[in-house]
């Protein structure tokens, strides 16, 4: 076995933690049911990787056959890397109806069309997502395997999830996306985070939603925690209107895990306590980030619990609405679309 | 009170002799009372609080590297240091580094025999502790010159002509400390109460016992309170155009389930007008007082250190209608430096590391036992 492909199983090897290699294998199918058991998990991940070369180079395996491995592997792991999501803009009259064959077929005469050597792999979900698989050569060399990029689609939707993708090459794969799909142009959404389930559950409004209603709130506190008995009686009404807001804004039950919000603030001071500030004419530049193991989470918090005011701002509201978790915040109003909202005074 | 002008090495001679009558009076000045009287540095009347300086002269950039060995200043600057505050040093000499160096590297040896260290990297190093000086960095006649104290060790499996590499920093300094509290010290004590090391915790923690059985003295956890975090804020962008700050960072971490950290950074050149429009309004407000123009741009209150931050504050409310003062500050700062709440500190700029430490000498004094 050459050592590009002996290299490809060792990097497989480093990302697969030993728990899930007996699953990944089986699923793999390319293993006989000897060698499998051959492959004795109390071993070192050295030794483990050693033996799975041995395995591969007798069942003589292709690059082709251990990048399925790692396919399998990352679609039922989706949670890792940095995914960014684009959208599909201005779709044409036909993009409605295209169905699964004609978008891989297309996907993969455009791509391969834009670059002489590339490797795409495809392969349908069955949650009605596709995948692809890139690795991307060029003209003086082949197609390389250590550093492919992943793209997840939903047909029929305008989402596109993407992770490991250069500058170089995001042009490349926004053509050949464009062009398969019948849409005409293809924007970064600004919503990216690690868990691509996170991602996508939110762009898609897959959580629990909470609409707004008159009469009493139907949500009821999780722990309740009254200390003092007049202060309950007292501070119920406001508690669970606050809760209703919190929800209203960010959802109810468990939300989508997102990481981290950036906010990049070009708007003018504007404070009465401080006239020489308010006077200026330049804009008060700041970026703000908010991070958190699952940030809608916290957010969802602050307001329940008044430390965000309520109604909750648009500002913190658009994460969920809009679907996005970078914005560019100016005086103006949206402007182009990469701007959002005003800020509230 | 006699001073030897010449001495190379300079250890604070106390005249004042104190006497202890009994075990439960004392006529030793405590930190407390020194703040209470009128001291030059000070303006705060009360005697309740125990509270740094509620007013501070503006820094300016020392030309430190034409008073201080430049190698020396080298170590210091750009490393992060973790913050303790120590007691009073019974019978420490500044003549006696070269002893102290040698005794330390037996206390370590001898710790390790014990198997009492923690393990450090493998059986066969060998500890080398260095006591040196660092000159020129004490600002009154009052202060003890800044001692550095370094470990160096071979690293496991270096060739027999590798030279010994630092492991273990650490530092005792006193910067304008209270010279009233300085002069109440009885004889023989040596004040540095301000002590950082970086390194591994098990030789951080021995170097500390030993100076516990050495001295006397006592070591605890110093933090970077909320008030001096944003006086360090304050103070390092007052500096913005001699040397940029090029950002102002504000790490927040609110109360919420899950953690939620705010990062908020802010463009120099506006946190610089935000600061200078703070003062403005102050200055008019003194318009009528007393003070001379010099002096009022020299000083700084700590009205003007909140009006800051609360328009910091204010601005971030508009937007988020989030009340930042529900959360608590970890973190600041800047090009010149930075400071954890949790006792860290980094000096990324020598030029203003006198007036930085000067502030966390006073944090230290705060927190003297007695």
């Amino acid at each position: 076995m050459d050592t590009s492909n002996k290299r490809l199983i060792q990097r497989l090897m480093s990302r697969i933690p030993i728990k899930m290699l007996r699953t990944t294998l089986g699923k793999w199918g390319r293993l006989t049911e000897v060698q499998l058991k051959s492959m004795n998990l109390t071993q070192s991940k050295w030794a483990l990787t050693e033996k799975l070369i041995a395995i591969c180079e007798e069942n003589e395996l292709e690059v082709k056959h251990l990048t399925e491995l790692e396919m399998i592997y990352i679609i039922d792991n989706p949670n890792q890397g940095m995914w960014h999501t684009f959208q599909l803009m201005d779709p044409e009259d036909d993009a409605q109806s295209v169905e699964l064959t004609q978008f891989k077929e297309q996907f993969k005469s455009h791509i391969r069309e834009l670059v002489r050597q590339v490797s795409v792999k495809m392969k349908k979900h069955t949650d009605e997502a596709v995948w692809i698989r890139i690795a991307w050569g060029d003209a003086f060399s082949r197609p390389n395997h250590l550093k492919p990029t992943y793209v997840v689609h939903h047909l029929q939707t305008p989402y596109v999830f993407v992770t490991s993708l250069t500058a170089k090459q995001k042009p490349l794969l926004s053509q050949a996306l464009v062009l398969s799909t019948r849409h005409q142009a293809i924007k970064d959404a600004n919503l990216s985070g690690r868990k691509l389930t996170a991602i996508r559950d939110l762009m898609m409004r897959q959580y629990q939603q909470v609409f707004p209603t008159k009469y009493p709130s139907p949500l009821t506190e999780h722990n309740p925690t009254v200390s003092n008995p007049h202060i309950g009686r007292e501070q119920a009404e406001p508690a669970a209107n606050r809760l209703q807001m919190a929800c209203e804004a960010f959802g109810g039950g468990m939300l989508p895990q997102l990481q981290s919000a950036v906010y990049k603030l070009e708007t003018k001071f504007r404070d009465q306590t401080n006239k020489t500030m308010t006077e200026r004419e330049e804009p008060f530049k700041c970026v703000v980030k908010f991070a958190s193991t699952n940030l809608l989470e916290s957010l969802r918090n602050c307001a329940s619990s008044g430390i965000a005011s309520t109604p909750v701002t648009p500002l913190l509201s658009s994460i969920p609405l809009k679907g996005r978790n970078y914005f560019v915040i100016t005086d103006n109003g949206p402007g182009p679309s990469s701007k959002t909202d005003q800020p509230q005074n | 009170m006699e001073r030897h002008q010449n001495s190379v090495t300079r250890t604070p001679l106390n005249s004042v002799v104190v006497q202890r009558r009994s075990k439960s009076k004392s006529y030793r000045l405590s930190y407390r009372s020194c703040l209470g009287a009128t001291s030059r540095l000070c303006f705060t009347p009360a005697l309740t609080a125990r509270r740094l300086n509620t007013s501070r002269r503006a820094p300016k950039s020392h030309n430190i590297t034409e008073k201080v060995n430049p190698e020396k200043l080298a170590l210091l600057v750009k490393t992060e240091w973790q913050l303790s505050y120590v007691s009073p040093l019974y019978q420490f000499r500044h003549t006696q580094l070269k002893s102290y160096s040698r005794q330390l590297s037996a206390f370590i040896a001898a710790e390790k025999q014990q198997g009492l260290a923690v393990e450090v990297e493998g059986p066969q190093k060998t500890f080398r502790v260095s006591f040196s000086l660092v000159q020129g960095m004490a600002e009154s006649d009052d202060d003890a010159e800044t001692v550095l104290i370094q470990i160096h060790s071979k690293p496991l499996f270096a060739r027999q002509d590798e030279p010994q590499r630092p492991v273990w920093s650490g530092w005792l300094t006193c910067i304008n400390g209270n010279p009233d509290y300085l002069r109440s010290l009885p004889k023989d004590f040596i004040c540095l109460p301000l002590f950082g090391s970086s390194g591994a915790e098990a030789l951080t923690t021995l170097v500390k016992s030993w100076f516990q059985q050495f001295f006397d003295c006592c070591f605890g956890p110093l933090e970077i309170s909320h008030t001096c975090l944003q006086w360090l804020m304050a103070l390092w962008t007052n500096c913005h155009t001699e040397s940029s700050i090029q950002h102002l960072k504000m790490i927040w971490t609110l109360p919420v389930v899950p953690p939620l950290q705010v990062t908020y950074t802010v463009n120099s050149e506006d946190a610089w007008e935000l600061w200078s429009s703070v003062r403005k309004e102050k200055e008019k407000e003194n318009k009528a007082g007393e003070m001379a123009k010099d002096e009022e741009e020299n000083s700084i209150d700590i009205e003007e250190v909140t009006g800051f931050m609360q328009g910091l504050k204010s601005h971030f409310y508009r937007h988020f209608r989030l009340d930042l003062s529900a959360g608590s500050l970890d973190q600041v700062s800047t090009a010149l430096g930075s400071a954890k709440y949790k006792g860290r500190i980094k000096i990324s700029n020598s030029r203003y590391m006198i007036t930085t430490l000067t502030l966390l000498t006073e944090c230290a004094l705060l927190k003297m036992p007695i």
